[in-house]
């Protein structure tokens, strides 16, 4: 029987941090100022009682944009974002006079322990904030185990 | 999509498990006056907090907590904080007017400018 390794199964950010190592490891580089290229949308990842939940923080998307799907416990989040416009056209760059925001298409992939149930896993969307909820399957839920006096 | 711009650079702890970001703004002009966009992820109508005074507009976002008590961080890649910022109109924003709507996440607020006044021709006679 295979040994499950949560650290391990679990860990989007592995590989890109591993890329990262091997970037710095030939640039020298002064920790001051350092930008190491981030994967869009940053997710945080969290675990309760009966289920993990996955964030993200995506102002300005709309529920119709956003396109989850779920294949070989690979969860794929993919989205686009659209600039203001004005009359249904673009806004000319030299009436800009501040431009911080960014938009276009992103896509970003996680793995996912097997241990979820695919079929339950639900999402929400409010005020810019992506909510996905992966429920534990039964099996992995504590379970009481009731203890006999023996007698 | 390259995101050129991370909170992260700007994000300073005024609290010491409390984040306060200055959020990504866009700021367009027309015809009519300025819009501005500012990005402000989990801030609800009822959190905001905009304010004009003198000549000076601040929005303070708050966010609230957006995780269940008990649940266990497994890995964060972004903090949760309010957001404030604040600007400096300029003498032909008409105060008033100011105009704010927020959707999604984004805040959205028309600054009118005041009309400007039309020429007159000043009919000049000969002596």
């Amino acid at each position: 029987m295979p040994i499950f390794r949560w650290e391990q199964s679990w860990n989007p950010l592995r590989d890109l941090e591993r890329e990262v190592d091997r970037l710095i490891q030939g640039v020298e580089f002064s920790v001051q100022g350092i930008r190491i290229p981030r994967q869009y949308p940053a997710v945080n990842i969290f675990e309760l009682d009966h289920e993990y939940l996955i964030t993200a923080e995506l102002p300005g998307m709309q529920v119709q944009d956003l396109e989850l799907t779920i294949a070989n416990s690979v969860l794929t989040l993919k989205g686009h974002r659209n600039p203001p416009v004005i009359d249904d056209g673009d806004i000319p760059e030299e009436r800009f006079r501040r431009q911080e925001r960014t938009f276009g298409e992103w896509q970003r992939s996680l793995s996912i322990p097997d241990r979820i149930s695919e079929e339950r896993l639900s999402a929400e969307f409010h005020e810019g904030i992506l909510k996905i909820h992966l429920p534990k399957l039964e099996e992995e839920l504590p379970r009481q185990i009731p203890v006999s006096s023996g007698e | 999509m390259n995101r050129q711009h991370s909170n992260e650079d700007q994000r300073e702890i005024s609290h010491p498990e409390q984040y306060v970001f200055t959020p990504p703004i866009d700021i367009y002009e027309t015809d009519e006056g300025l819009v501005l966009y500012a990005d402000l992820p989990g801030v609800s109508v009822g959190s905001l907090e905009l304010q004009v005074q003198d000549n000076k507009l601040t929005l303070l976002g708050k966010v609230e907590p957006q995780i269940p008590e008990g649940a266990h961080p497994l890995h964060t890649e972004y903090e949760v904080g309010n957001f404030l910022r604040s600007f400096i109109l300029s003498g032909e924003i008409v105060h008033s007017e100011i105009e704010a709507k927020l959707a999604n996440g984004v805040l959205r607020i028309f600054l009118p400018k005041a009309p400007k006044a039309e020429p007159r021709r000043i009919q000049v006679n000969t002596g």
